[in-house]
């Protein structure tokens, strides 16, 4: 695969008709150390057409549009601007060129007003004073040119995302825009706002823009786009002109894998209900009704944003449910504090491990203690020894390679800062584990070591939660899985009873 | 439809601003009332002439503080500046140096405390709070090595006689608080680099991917602040008549507080010219009320703490709702 070309001939057939294409990759490949983040690929981008790009989560689309908007570097490989080579080393190059992003959460201030951030870095000056009201008028004319009924002279911060986002789309076109990526624009947006944000796009596709729009969802991409790029673990899978594909010809090129056969599954005799939840809603999930058993993996696979993350967080106790009941063995319970949820026997590693899962500057047998401290207290004191043991087994036992106890976590890899943050569960015990994207940014051996993991709890007798946005990993673990999407479970499988393409059509929402 | 009821909600909010504003006013306003229908000395000339001199020094530097917090950071050296200057220009005025030369070279020295604080955050990567902390200590010691530890009387009555007088029946002080202040509001409201320093505090990464040179923001931000500490020690020691390091003690802290007072956010990006001001005066006339009604000067102190916990308690109130 690496190294061939893999434009399918309808593309290039298309291409040839533009004159010097306005982008062109050749070999552009990205690694973080040990991780392929993107394979090389070469792509062209044609003047004025809209080019779809879609994959799956982690298949290297992020990666892409940090290498064109030169937030990132490339290891190797080239990049032609119109015919010229280019470093693409800073994003104030790629702005340079015309090369603008709206990203899915808007980066913009505010605290400023809507007019303020479409002029941001590029003021209407007068004797050194700003020509405020010039700018508003300006902005608001701007606004009103393209349909959005939003005001110019409110704060950013009291819009909407959705309307925050059509404010940051403005502002890219009107800063000498040539080549405009979108990611995921839709994300947030209500129907009138994505009409809105769509006829903006056409509207600029008529000026020549380029248009690069990232999307899962793939109605839109059949709706908007001239071309559609498919991205798969880090690999450029190929090219389509839009009109001579269909969903079902992407879907399959989306997640035709190589399957690597590193799905360690043991199936054991499922137990006691731990956990049922009836109807259970709360902030970014409504009406979910499953339960997990001893012995079991239930898998909960969609979209990010589709609400899984939320869902195991109110049965942690970190967020209050708005509805619906909770039984824990068969007792209806109402779990009100992390503390509550852990005293019952739930343990929850958390998506992110920088941000919630562990303290990062902290040392390694700190981290794999923190939940345990109150147990191992003697008279108010954390006796050395204990602490010491308890460290030292855990890092024994799961194979984290640091240079001991005391080195700091941000010093590990990513697999095994992993370790430690499902080891510091392992070391408290419970009955049932919840895993958030347990393997994201993991190696392959980790990830191997984690799945056998898995078993072992299940050998002892828990029940484990998995949520992944990977669906081979979800498919080949879980016992029951649950397919997630805008906050809602909207469909259970048993194991491999349905197929990566009907998961994945129903996770989209085709 | 819910755009135009958001709508509505945010010009509502831009008004409520103005509302907090007003409020500010308002409790000055109202100390002032209690204060003379309790007091027989609170209205008479001379007290009042000597509270506006008392709050316009805390009022510039709580200007130049502002700058420093909308952009997220901190400035702790501002007292240590005062004190260090007042030390710079009683020794250039005893060593027969003009006033004028006096003048530009103490600003000077402000300017390039200023830039030693950029350069410490923006090339070192220092926190704000360290690199000023650490100037603030060593500004005291330089000084007391200059004087050593002595305090140099200034001997030039034009000068000394600066902050006494009055000019159109308000005191020389005072107008310096216009001086800066008006300057100081159309940068920070009407000029590039002013809305750059709230870009900076309310999304660094934004500013800078929308070509805002941030780094010159920063030191902007930070030479402001010590240039106006700077001028607050030429005033101080025109005042006083003297130079000595450790003068100007704990001011940063009333500065902080006359900032938050007046509405500045702590996290970055929201603040203003005239409501530090209003909050540099409104601590000024609680402490000389508290004189006035012979309240325990410790008393005072305590006062100001409760006061502050609760104005600003009730602002992020305001925000929360919004």
């Amino acid at each position: 695969m690496v190294g061939t070309n893999p434009h399918g001939q309808t593309a290039e057939a298309a291409v040839a008709t533009a004159s010097v294409p306005i982008l062109e990759l050749r070999g552009l490949e990205k690694r973080y150390g040990a991780t392929h983040a993107l394979k090389p690929a070469d792509l062209i981008f044609a003047r004025g057409e809209i080019h779809a790009i879609v994959g799956e989560n982690g298949a290297g689309k992020s990666t892409l549009i940090k290498l064109l908007t030169g937030v990132i570097t490339r290891t190797s490989g080239e990049v032609f601007w119109e015919g010229q080579p280019v470093a693409l080393a800073t994003p104030h190059e790629a702005i340079e060129f015309g090369i603008n992003a709206v990203h899915q959460e808007v980066v913009l201030c505010r605290h400023l007003t809507v007019a303020a951030n479409m002029f941001l870095g590029d003021e209407d000056v007068g004797f050194g004073l700003l020509k405020k009201r010039d700018m508003t008028r300006k902005a608001q004319a701007i606004l009103d040119d393209l349909g959005f009924q939003l005001p110019a002279h409110v704060l950013l911060g009291d819009l909407t995302i959705g309307q925050q986002q059509l404010i940051a789309t403005a502002r890219a076109s009107i800063r000498g825009t040539r080549f405009l990526i979108f990611d995921e624009p839709t994300a947030y947006l209500t129907r009138t706002e994505a009409a809105q944000l769509f006829a903006l796009i056409r509207r600029l596709k008529e000026r020549g823009v380029t248009i690069v729009y990232i999307s899962h969802r793939l109605e839109e991409v059949f709706e908007l786009s001239d071309r559609v790029s498919i991205l798969r673990d880090g690999t450029l899978v190929g090219t389509r002109v839009t009109t001579e594909t269909n969903e079902t010809e992407l879907i399959s090129l989306m997640i035709n894998r190589s399957l690597e056969q590193i799905y360690h599954k043991e199936f054991f005799p499922a137990g006691d209900v731990l956990i049922e939840t009836k109807n259970l809603s709360g902030p970014g999930f409504r009406d979910v009704s499953l339960s997990v058993r001893s012995g079991q993996i239930v898998g909960l696979y969609g979209l990010i944003g589709a609400g899984r993350s939320e869902f195991v967080m109110s049965l942690f106790g970190r967020q209050r449910r708005t509805g619906g009941s909770l039984f824990w063995q068969g007792k209806e319970v109402d779990i009100r504090s992390e503390r509550q949820a852990m005293d019952l026997g739930i343990a929850l590693a958390p998506e992110s491990r920088r941000d919630q899962g562990l303290c990062i500057n902290l040392p390694v047998g700190f981290n794999l203690n923190l939940p345990i401290f109150p147990r191992i207290t003697m008279a108010g004191l954390v006796p050395f020894s204990a602490d010491r043991q308890r460290a030292d087994r855990q890092i024994a036992d799961l194979q984290v390679k640091t240079s001991g106890r005391g080195a700091l976590v941000s010093s590990l890899s990513g697999g095994n800062q992993q370790k430690i943050v499902i080891g510091k569960w392992l070391n408290h015990g419970a009955k049932l584990f919840i895993f958030d994207e347990p393997t994201v940014g993991v190696d392959v051996g980790t990830k191997a070591e984690i799945y056998r993991l898995l078993a072992r709890l299940l050998a002892e007798g828990a029940g484990i939660i998995l949520i992944s946005s990977y669906l081979p990993e979800v498919y080949e673990l879980a016992d029951e899985l649950h397919v997630f999407r805008r906050g809602e479970d909207i469909a259970r499988h048993a194991y491999h009873a349905a197929s990566h393409e009907e998961i994945l059509s129903e996770a989209i929402g085709v | 439809m819910s755009t135009d009821n958001k709508t509505a909600a945010a010009i509502q909010k831009s008004s409520a601003n103005w509302l907090f504003g007003l409020t500010l006013i308002g409790l000055l306003l109202a100390m002032c009332i209690v204060l003379s229908l309790t007091t027989k000395s609170f209205l008479s000339e001379t007290n009042i002439m000597n509270l506006m001199r008392q709050g316009s020094m805390i009022a510039i530097l709580a200007v130049g503080e502002t700058f420093v917090i909308i952009t997220t950071g901190i400035d702790l050296s501002v007292g240590a500046v005062v004190g260090f200057c007042t030390v710079i220009a009683a020794w250039l005025l005893t060593h027969d140096f003009s006033i004028m030369t006096t003048v530009i070279i103490t600003l000077g020295v402000g300017v390039a405390i200023g830039m030693f604080h950029g350069f410490g955050i923006v090339q070192m990567g220092l926190p704000p709070f360290i690199i000023t902390l650490a100037t603030l200590t060593s500004l005291r010691g330089l000084g007391l090595l200059i004087t050593n530890g002595a305090t140099i009387n200034i001997v030039n009555d034009t000068f000394t006689e600066f902050s006494r007088n009055d000019f159109f029946g308000l005191p020389n002080l005072f107008w310096m608080v216009i001086l800066v202040g008006i300057p100081a509001y159309i940068f920070l409201h009407h000029s590039r680099y002013g809305r750059y320093i709230f870009a900076v505090g309310s999304n660094m990464e934004a500013a800078r991917l929308s070509g805002v040179n941030v780094k010159l923001t920063v030191y902007l931000a930070y030479t402001l602040s010590s240039t106006c500490a700077a001028f607050v020690g030429l005033l101080l020691a025109a005042r006083i008549g003297v130079g000595n390091a450790m003068q100007a003690d704990g001011w940063e802290l009333q500065a902080i507080a006359s900032s938050v007072i007046g509405g500045t956010s702590l996290f970055g990006a929201v603040g203003s010219v005239h409501g530090p001001l209003i909050g540099a005066f409104i601590l000024a006339t609680i402490n000389n009320g508290a004189n006035l009604l012979n309240v325990n000067s410790f008393w005072q102190r305590i006062i100001t703490g409760l006061l502050i916990i609760l104005i600003v308690y009730f602002d992020q109130l305001r925000r929360r709702r919004g």
